[in-house]
């Protein structure tokens, strides 16, 4: 019986404590500065080398460059690029290898669509994701 | 699955002439108490349990196949998702058997990093377990009281890594991520924390005799069984066998530190409901005295090629995961990519005792029992 | 209300007696309503949530909104059920658990029937409500359902024989299986003290009576997902639902008036507040203690639960009727 009245004695303690619930659609929830959310892609850094799609585990990362418009100047500018939401894992390792910081993570997550094809963002969508950017890559 | 269990047996009782029948029950995939999407396919007389078989696969996703495609980086993700409850273990594991093969040095700072992710996501996973399994007996409370507390944790890893429960945390030769400024100080809080709170767990539950009746003296084995069914972790050591991976083939750097294996002669429910409280203390300290030598700065990844190509040749190596020893077996021929790559899930080879022990159970019981062997399905599905 | 029963039967009196019953289910379902809100909250604050907060100000509507989503739902049934006895057994559980109320005295003025065998009643017709869940469990042809059906009547055909053993020490010291007597006795003590020993036994038996926790096996949960109700839903469920929450506001009526003096005042100083709000201040306090001991206990097993109504419970009943009798044998000066 002492076990259980010491049990009854613990809750009816917990009755008054301070609650710990998050109001979290009212209220943001905030995320450490590290936090691994949603990419922001700026395509004016972009060099087109390929190194995110490759790295990309589930391959949810669809890009094609096209030729710099200035003959003079080497190298290609980013044409389309695709993140797949319906695979991305958020693992980071993009992020990771990005040499110019493209391709950054932002501290947004907040990715429920009404339909699977909201889940496919392009260039413009993530370019357009610009708030809460991670500092450090 | 086995079809001689489709077969029920129809008797009439000679005295009262009263005809029984066995009764097939499907528990799950879909069941509030098989911790994800596992089956069991009882068959019961009365609510005696005369044969149980599991059936698993629902959560299958061919980790170790698709590995075979990827490079050793892109592996890491994968094992996150093997056991969630316990990502870092893996994430360690992976990259323990890649440094091994290539003969890496791990600098001091690193390692420090990933015993204390390590211990810190042990002792989550079994809070996770103590809230979860209190559920399945019918109290609701502690897995809140647990989840409050296992937030703590998460939101320490959120710090370090950027991710609650996926960690991608640690890399061939190192981690990704230094601590946060503050963080060592954040954790060391939560340690002193989770010590004053961890008697109050005790304060709930463990005296009430209800919960003592229902798991005292059922699930039981001995440890011959143990061995034959190589059962390893809190299951083997709730048999009398003291066999922990951290202690007898000290990995990372294990052995710089005081701690105890505690172990149990019952091998029951209760032992190892008894156990794993005793290991979130064990954890604790050596969380404690980790947190006090951490180094004041150092690298925390060691020098590795770009390409990570192990040498060929095979490799095993095996680490103390929360629910017992989880090994990593890499085949290498040379490439970036493994040519096979296999885990040994500890919850899956612990799994495969369960149908002896719910024989002849009640089925209330069973689902005490499939709760103190603590399975996550990720990893037995894997 | 009692005048009204002794006249002959007229047009006019029974208009009376439907109205003072509908009066009667309204209160009841606002009891409930508001059993469940609190139940959610008291259980959350103690798990340091905050409960139900949205519907409403406060979430006061929550249950109402619950309620509403559970009458408007499509009435299914599954296919191989039996389909008289799944219409039936929701009945046959919640209307026992409304018509045991008819005897409670409220207070010296509100109640319904004052039959001489108040306390027999009650416990004659809560027993119905066996019937009721065994046939759920039965005509859902489903095998969790029937588990669960077969252990809540194991269950509470088991608990009833300590339920009634503990109250007839009562009944000896009172002499009246009256309800208002019973109260009026307690005067000068509550009855919680002479008869501790049955008390603990009542609220145990109660407990299980109850199908609450530590032994809400019939629904467990974690094991035979919802037990004898599994299969049924929107309405039917609802009505199982407030059977159960019926029920429960009965027992607690019930503990009230044999237990805690009814709406008797803790001291006669105390005597000008209103015995109505002694008695709701009783009875909440039964009602906390449920929400209380759910927020903390785990589950009985089955076996357990048995052994424990006959090796147990029943005996330390027996014996409590034994030192009663002993007692008031002792005080009329028979030994």
């Amino acid at each position: 019986m002492l076990g259980l009245a010491k049990g009854l004695g613990y809750t009816f303690k917990k009755l008054t404590e301070k609650k710990i619930t998050h109001f979290y659609p009212d209220v943001p929830f905030p995320m450490p500065p590290r936090f691994r959310g949603i990419q922001h892609f700026s395509p004016e850094k972009c060099i087109v080398c390929n190194q995110c799609a490759r790295i990309c585990p589930t391959e949810c990362i669809q890009l094609t460059g096209k030729p710099h418009p200035d003959p003079d100047k080497k190298g290609k500018l980013i044409d389309t690029y695709d993140i797949n939401f319906e695979l991305c894992i958020l693992c980071d390792l993009c992020t990771e290898v990005c040499p110019t910081e493209a391709i950054v993570m932002t501290n947004n997550f907040e990715l429920a669509a009404y339909s699977r094809d909201e889940l496919y963002k392009n260039l413009k969508w993530l370019d357009d994701n610009n708030t809460n950017v991670r500092e450090e890559n | 699955m086995n079809q001689n269990i489709l077969t029920t047996q129809v008797e009439t009782s000679p005295d009262t002439g009263i005809r029984t029948e066995e009764m097939l029950l499907n528990v799950g995939p879909q069941h509030p108490s098989t911790h994800g999407v596992f089956r069991l396919v009882v068959k019961i007389d009365g609510e005696t349990i005369r044969e149980a078989i599991p059936v698993m696969g629902y959560l299958h996703r061919g980790t170790e196949k698709l590995a075979e495609n990827l490079n050793y980086t892109q592996i890491i993700p994968y094992t996150d998702r093997m056991d969630y409850v316990s990502a870092m273990t893996n994430n360690y594991v992976l990259c323990h058997a890649v440094e091994t093969m290539m003969g890496l040095e791990i600098p001091e700072r690193a390692q420090f990093l990933r015993l204390i992710a390590m211990e810190l996501n042990r002792v989550a996973s079994h809070l996770v377990w103590w809230g979860t399994y209190l559920l399945d007996i019918g109290a609701m409370g502690p897995f809140l009281y647990a989840f409050r507390d296992r937030e703590m944790i998460l939101d320490l890893f959120n710090e370090l890594c950027g991710a609650r429960m996926t960690f991608n945390y640690m890399r061939v030769g190192g981690v990704k991520w230094d601590a946060p400024p503050g963080w060592i100080e954040k954790a060391k809080d939560f340690v002193q924390y989770m010590k004053k709170e961890l008697p109050s767990y005790h304060q709930l539950v463990t005296g009430n005799e209800i919960f003592i009746s229902r798991i005292k003296g059922i699930g039981k084995f001995d440890s011959k069984t143990a061995l034959d069914y190589s059962l390893s972790g809190v299951m083997l050591r709730s048999t009398g066998i003291k066999w922990d991976i951290r202690k007898d083939e000290p990995y990372c750097i294990y052995d710089r530190f005081e701690f105890d294996v505690p172990t149990a002669t019952e091998g029951d429910c209760m032992a190892r409901y008894h156990l794993r409280m005793a290991e979130i203390e064990q954890s604790l300290r050596i969380l404690e005295q980790a947190l006090d030598q951490f180094p004041a700065e150092g690298e925390i990844i060691g020098k590795v090629p770009r390409v990570i190509r192990p040498p060929a040749g095979e490799t095993y190596v095996r680490i103390e995961s929360p629910r017992g020893e989880i090994g990593c077996y890499i085949a290498s021929q040379g490439k970036d990519k493994p040519w096979r790559l296999k885990f040994r899930r500890p919850s899956f080879t612990n799994l495969q005792i369960l149908p002896k022990l719910l024989e002849g159970e009640n089925l209330a019981n069973m689902i005490a029992i499939l709760g103190s062997i603590d399975i996550v399905l990720g990893e037995v599905d894997c | 209300m009692s005048t009204l029963l002794q006249q002959a039967p007229s047009l006019g009196n029974t208009i009376w007696f439907i109205l003072a019953a509908v009066v009667l289910l309204a209160v009841l379902l606002g009891f409930v309503t508001y059993a469940i809100y609190f139940e959610r909250k008291v259980i959350g604050w103690m798990q340091l949530r905050i409960g139900p907060n949205r519907v409403g100000p406060l979430g006061l509507l929550q249950t109402v909104a619950d309620v509403t989503k559970l009458l408007l739902k499509e009435d299914t049934r599954p296919l191989h059920a039996d389909k008289a006895l799944f219409t039936l057994a929701p009945i046959l559980a919640y209307a026992p658990a409304f018509a045991v109320l008819a005897v409670m005295p409220f207070t010296e003025s509100i109640q319904f029937a004052d039959l001489g065998i108040g306390l027999l009643y009650y416990i004659a017709l809560s027993g119905i409500t066996v019937l009721g869940v065994i046939t759920a469990g039965w005509a859902s042809n489903n095998k969790y359902s029937l588990i669960g059906g077969l252990r809540s009547a194991a269950q509470m055909i088991s608990y009833e024989v300590p339920l009634v053993m503990s109250v007839v020490g009562i009944v000896l010291m009172t002499g009246s299986m009256n309800l208002r007597e019973i109260v009026e006795a307690q005067r000068d003590v509550w009855n919680i003290v002479p008869q501790f020993i049955g008390f603990v036994v009542f609220i145990v038996a109660a407990q299980a009576e109850l199908n609450r926790t530590p032994f809400d096996l019939p629904e467990a949960e974690s094991e035979l997902v919802a037990g004898y109700h599994v299969e049924y839903s929107g309405f039917r469920f609802a009505m199982f639902m407030l059977a159960e929450y019926v029920y429960m506001f009965g027992m607690g009526t019930l503990i009230t008036i044999l237990f805690l003096g009814g709406w008797l005042p803790i001291h006669p100083a105390l005597s000008f507040i209103p015995g109505i709000i002694w008695f709701v201040l009783k009875f909440s306090l039964y009602v906390f203690f449920q929400f209380w001991l759910r927020a903390t206990m785990p589950r009985m097993r089955v076996d357990q639960l048995m052994s424990f109504a006959w090796k147990v419970l029943l005996p330390v009943a027996l014996f409590n009727i034994l030192l009663t009798a002993v007692v008031i044998s002792y005080q009329n000066g028979m030994f």
